[in-house]
């Protein structure tokens, strides 16, 4: 591997972070470099790896930007979790199978638990801590409370992120698209009846 | 006789938002698991990967050189002892404690892979004298331990972060010498002298009881039915795994942020073990992501994480992975019943015989609730045989599991009744009334003896209408048929208790000079509602908005509470919190009557302002508490069962409720797919506190019994005796889009007080929507989860039910 060339704060540049993406899954740990893996960002010839030693990564969190030093096994979930103490999104399966740890990356609803952080590099990621501020709650969870659609709410975070995320795409989305948007979402309390009511009055107000 | 629920209610019964529902649905409310502590390391469990095994080796050496390892404890390989004498790196001693064996002597070379604590702090040699109290903790104490399940703990690792720490785990060299295993009943069945787990065989022979003449019932019936039910070993499968984070703090004390249903009960487990005074741990549970009957102390992985707290001098978090999560966490235990049921034309049980079995996992007691079988009707049935065998196996134990032992005898009784009153050619419902448990005139008038028949019928009444039973009820099989699609309704009812707990539960309430208002308890709540309805209650008496009531809940050091199993949180924690807000208001007015010239007796609290009722005068709530000048007011208040039953508390809180559930269905006779359309849950609920979270709690478990009758079954493999489906995506839970309408119908009796309704809803569902889909196809299905497969099979067999 080259020298990295110095570029950006991180010495990463964006069309870096950009260029390396696509191969990342492809290359985790096929590295053995043992300090923080250098990039080069400069040519998109050179096949780019990482590994197994931590990465140094920047992405946005909910608006905020911000970097993180993990290993390049280390999903965004666990990042945000564990390095970053970002928690609003849970761990539940760490499988996608689940739906508690639904954040927005680059406005989609992804889960967290099924993409490796070095993925997110340079994304912009919003989890349910930003669906407040300060008082002012989002219609998404604003309708969860008045509807009581939630009881333990550990999975509750991962079903407003995916509403959320359905209605930026469509704010006019029906109840149909809505239900379809959390289907990959598990509620073990048995929040659902209320859900309902929650998605319903969602669509009447078009998010 | 206390003071009791006021007559005038503004917001007791009321709809009120959570009001941690804002932090929890934007992800700010911190669990156990989001716990992130300066310097906090991570741990992992290890666990045998054999169903049944012995420890031959361990080697520990890799483990301890991968980076970032921090710490290590071995489960089951310390030993609390008094040291005799030190020669050279000999140490003999006495094994310490309750357990003391005086002549049992322990000899041990202090070299590798032996640890010394002495004063909860890791030791060497030089630091100890004879008569010191140790606890030594050592590598080949391990050597033959067995091991009775796949996913048997066998060591707990910290490094500085995860991934260190499940490399640091993959380096641990086990060996294992490999036993016989089993674990399914069947195989039990077939050699009941098989021993393959810690008791002395895997089948232990029936308990039973029999009352009036079983035989002579059979005989007077015109219809006699027999077959045999069962459900499945199932999981709690709670969001938040079992963990806790641990922390030792300067002075010696711990404090633990733990998932889970008894605060208190955890910090004294702890504190216990530790030899520590009770009140120098404390248990943080602000929010919790269920339990369900999983979650009362600091388990396995607990104990570990303040161990490896302990030594690494950090705090360390341990929380499960899913698959640790579902075998090691405990289940629900199964049960399988050969039932026979007899009746006359006009709807008599003549009798009434079970025998069944269940698997409690490796160890454990009964897997139904044998002395309520028969279900809800027992005390109308003349005649009755039961009896209960445990089948042990090699899986991991099970623990209670919302109303344990009662979906069970739901089941048990209630499939019998639908294919009784099929034989009978009538409907089933007839048979349910006949057979309702009597009231009894000489209880107490508001009791449950006294008015049980009475509240069954007017359930089964409103049952009826909101289904529309009678429109929609046909006899089974007889349905009108869509394409492959069949019809059909079904019922069930179930019973519960939902007392206050026997032990001590208190809350205490604290009113500020500037009018604010802190309600303090121990208690925890498992998104049952509690911290809101904590906060109704005292707003209630104080005459405020729930909104503005400090909660303080969820930590051991808060006072005293009983753990959140049996329902019984609400029913204790509410009159507390009643008695608190009470007895605070009074010191309030003790406090501030001389400062405005009124008598204590003539103060009272109208629509958010103090009045006294004599002079006219009144004053704001802020005008009034601002009063108190330097001072605060302040309330104490207990409840628990012991107090509950004194006289004339029975109309604050009490227990035992009925509920009646009924289901409609569609089944698909080609694929086998069950759908199920509707679903009504009457519930009596005594006094309700708040009807939002209320309702919520009662359509909550009916959704947990829905996943109980259509997806949710542990299964493991008989060749290598793991479970298949410790996970999500094979062990099936529904999604929104599997869940039918839901029709919750709260039957109010505030003249009951308050009884706790977490449990019942959950019991009938399954046992409702199997009848259901008796109804539709006029063939049992008799093993819940109702699956495709099960349903073609029960078709093919022609539902062979004798
Ligand atoms: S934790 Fe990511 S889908 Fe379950
Ligand atoms: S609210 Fe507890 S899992 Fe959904």
């Amino acid at each position: 591997m080259s020298q990295p060339k110095q570029t950006g704060r991180d010495g990463i540049t964006r069309r870096g972070f950009l260029t390396g993406s696509g191969l990342a899954a492809a290359t985790v740990g096929t590295l053995s470099s043992t300090a923080p893996a250098a990039l080069d960002p400069s040519s998109a010839a050179t096949p780019i790896a990482f590994g197994p030693a931590p990465v140094r990564l920047a992405f946005t969190v909910n608006g905020r930007p911000v970097q993180v030093q993990v290993e390049p096994r280390v999903t965004l979930l666990d990042a945000l979790r564990n390095y970053l103490d970002v928690t609003g999104c849970k761990r539940v399966c760490d499988r996608g199978t689940c739906g508690a740890c639904t954040v927005q990356v680059d406005g989609r609803a992804v889960y967290a638990c099924t993409l490796l952080a070095i993925e997110a590099r340079g994304k912009d990621i919003r989890t349910a801590e930003n669906l407040a501020q300060g008082d002012t709650l989002d219609a998404v969870p604003a309708a969860f409370v008045r509807c009581d659609a939630q009881q333990c709410g550990f999975c509750t975070p991962g079903f407003v992120m995916a509403l959320r995320a359905a209605l930026d795409k469509n704010p006019r989305a029906t109840v149909a698209e809505l239900e379809q948007a959390v289907a990959g979402n598990i509620c073990r309390c048995g929040t659902y009846e209320q859900m309902r009511q929650a998605i319903a009055q969602l669509v009447r107000k078009e998010g | 006789m206390a003071e009791g629920w006021p007559k005038q209610r503004q917001v007791l019964g009321s709809k009120v938002p959570r009001l941690d529902g804002a932090a929890k649905a934007t992800g700010r409310a911190r669990y156990t698991y989001d716990i992130n502590r300066p310097g906090m390391l991570h741990g992992v469990m290890v666990r045998c990967p054999h169903a049944h095994a012995r420890i031959k080796a361990i080697d520990t050496t890799a483990t301890r050189k991968t980076p970032g390892f921090r710490a290590l404890t071995l489960i089951g390989a310390s030993r609390d002892v008094v040291i005799t004498a030190i020669d050279g790196n000999k140490l003999t001693c006495t094994p310490a404690g309750k357990k003391k064996a005086p002549d049992e002597r322990i000899s041990i070379e202090v070299g590798e892979g032996v640890t010394l604590i002495k004063n909860l702090k890791v030791v060497t040699l030089r630091d100890i004298q004879p008569g010191d109290r140790v606890t030594i903790e050592a590598e080949q104490w391990v050597i033959g331990r067995e091991l009775f399940y796949a996913g048997d703990e066998v060591a707990a690792i910290a490094a500085d972060t995860e991934e260190h720490a499940r490399d640091a785990a993959r380096a641990l060299r086990i060996d294992y010498e490999v036993l016989e295993h089993v674990v399914s009943e069947d195989e039990v069945l077939k050699d009941r002298k098989k021993r393959t787990v810690p008791a002395p065989s895997n089948f232990t022979e029936a308990k039973g009881a029999t009352q009036g003449d079983v035989e002579a019932g059979f005989r007077e019936a015109d219809a006699v039915v027999e077959a045999t039910y069962g459900v499945p070993v199932i999981s709690h499968q709670c969001l938040e795994a079992h963990g806790l984070v641990a922390e030792w703090t300067a002075e010696g004390g711990l404090t633990v942020w733990a998932s889970t249903q008894a605060t208190v009960s955890t910090a004294q487990q702890l504190a216990a073990r530790f030899g520590l005074p009770a009140a120098k741990v404390n248990c943080i549970t602000h929010y919790m992501g269920g339990g369900f009957g999983s979650k009362f102390g600091p388990d396995v992985q607990g104990f570990a994480a303040a161990e490896l707290a302990l030594r690494a001098g950090a705090p360390v978090k341990i929380m499960l992975d899913r698959e640790g999560e579902i075998v090691a966490a405990g289940n629900r235990p199964s049960a399988i019943g050969t039932v026979k049921i007899a009746g006359k034309k006009d709807g008599t049980i003549t009798a009434y015989a079970v025998d069944c079995y269940g698997t409690p996992g490796y160890t454990g007691g009964a897997t139904v609730n044998l002395n309520l079988l028969p279900y809800v009707y027992s005390d109308a049935i003349a005649n009755w045989k039961r009896s209960h065998a445990v089948v042990y196996v090699n899986a991991g134990a099970a623990r209670a599991m919302r109303a344990p032992g009662h979906p069970q005898n739901c089941v048990l009784t209630e499939f019998a009744i639908d294919d009784l009153a099929a034989r009978l050619n009538i409907d089933p419902v007839i048979i349910r009334r006949k057979n309702l448990p009597p009231n009894n005139p000489k209880a107490p008038p508001n009791s449950w003896a006294a008015r049980r028949n009475t509240i069954y019928n007017e359930q089964i009444d409103i049952a009826l209408q909101l289904s529309r039973w009678k429109e929609k009820w046909h006899p089974p099989g007889k349905g009108n048929a869509q394409g492959p699609l069949r019809h059909g309704i079904g019922m069930a009812l179930h019973t519960w208790g939902g007392f206050a707990a026997a032990q001590p539960n208190e809350c205490y309430v604290i009113i500020g000079r500037d009018g604010s208002i802190i309600a303090r308890t121990s208690t925890q709540d498992l998104g049952t509602g509690q911290r809101t309805v904590t906060a109704v209650v005292v707003a209630e008496v104080l005459g405020q908005n729930p909104a503005s009531i400090i909660t303080e809940i969820g930590e051991s050091r808060f006072g005293l509470s009983s753990g959140s199993g049996g329902s019984t949180t609400c029913p204790s924690q509410a009159p507390a919190a009643l008695r608190a807000a009470q007895a605070a208001r009074d010191d309030l007015f003790k406090k501030v009557a001389p400062k405005v010239q009124a008598d204590p007796k003539d103060l009272a609290i109208e629509a958010g302002k103090v009045v006294d009722r004599k002079s006219g005068r009144s004053w704001t709530w802020k005008e009034f508490c601002a009063r108190l000048g330097m001072e605060e007011a302040r309330g104490r208040g207990e409840w628990s069962l012991g107090i509950a039953n004194e006289p004339g508390n029975e109309n604050i809180s009490s227990g035992q409720v009925g509920g009646v559930q009924v289901a409609e269905v569609t089944v698909d006779v080609e694929t086998g797919l069950v759908r199920v359309q509707h679903l009504v849950a009457v519930q009596d609920c005594g006094l309700v506190v708040n009807r939002l979270t209320c309702e919520s709690q009662v359509a909550g478990g009916v959704i947990m019994g829905l996943n109980y009758a259509l997806f949710e079954e542990c299964i493991r493999d008989r060749a290598t005796g793991r479970q298949l489906n410790a996970d999500m995506e094979f062990y099936k839970l529904g999604g929104l889009g599997d869940m039918p309408k839901i029709t919750v119908h709260l039957q109010d009796m505030p003249e009951r007080g308050v009884i706790g309704v977490g449990e019942p809803p959950v019991i009938s569902t399954a046992a409702a929507v199997g009848n259901a889909v008796f109804n539709a196809l006029g063939v049992r299905v008799p093993f819940l989860p109702l699956t495709p497969w099960r349903v073609l099979q029960a078709l093919a067999q022609g539902g062979k039910v004798s």
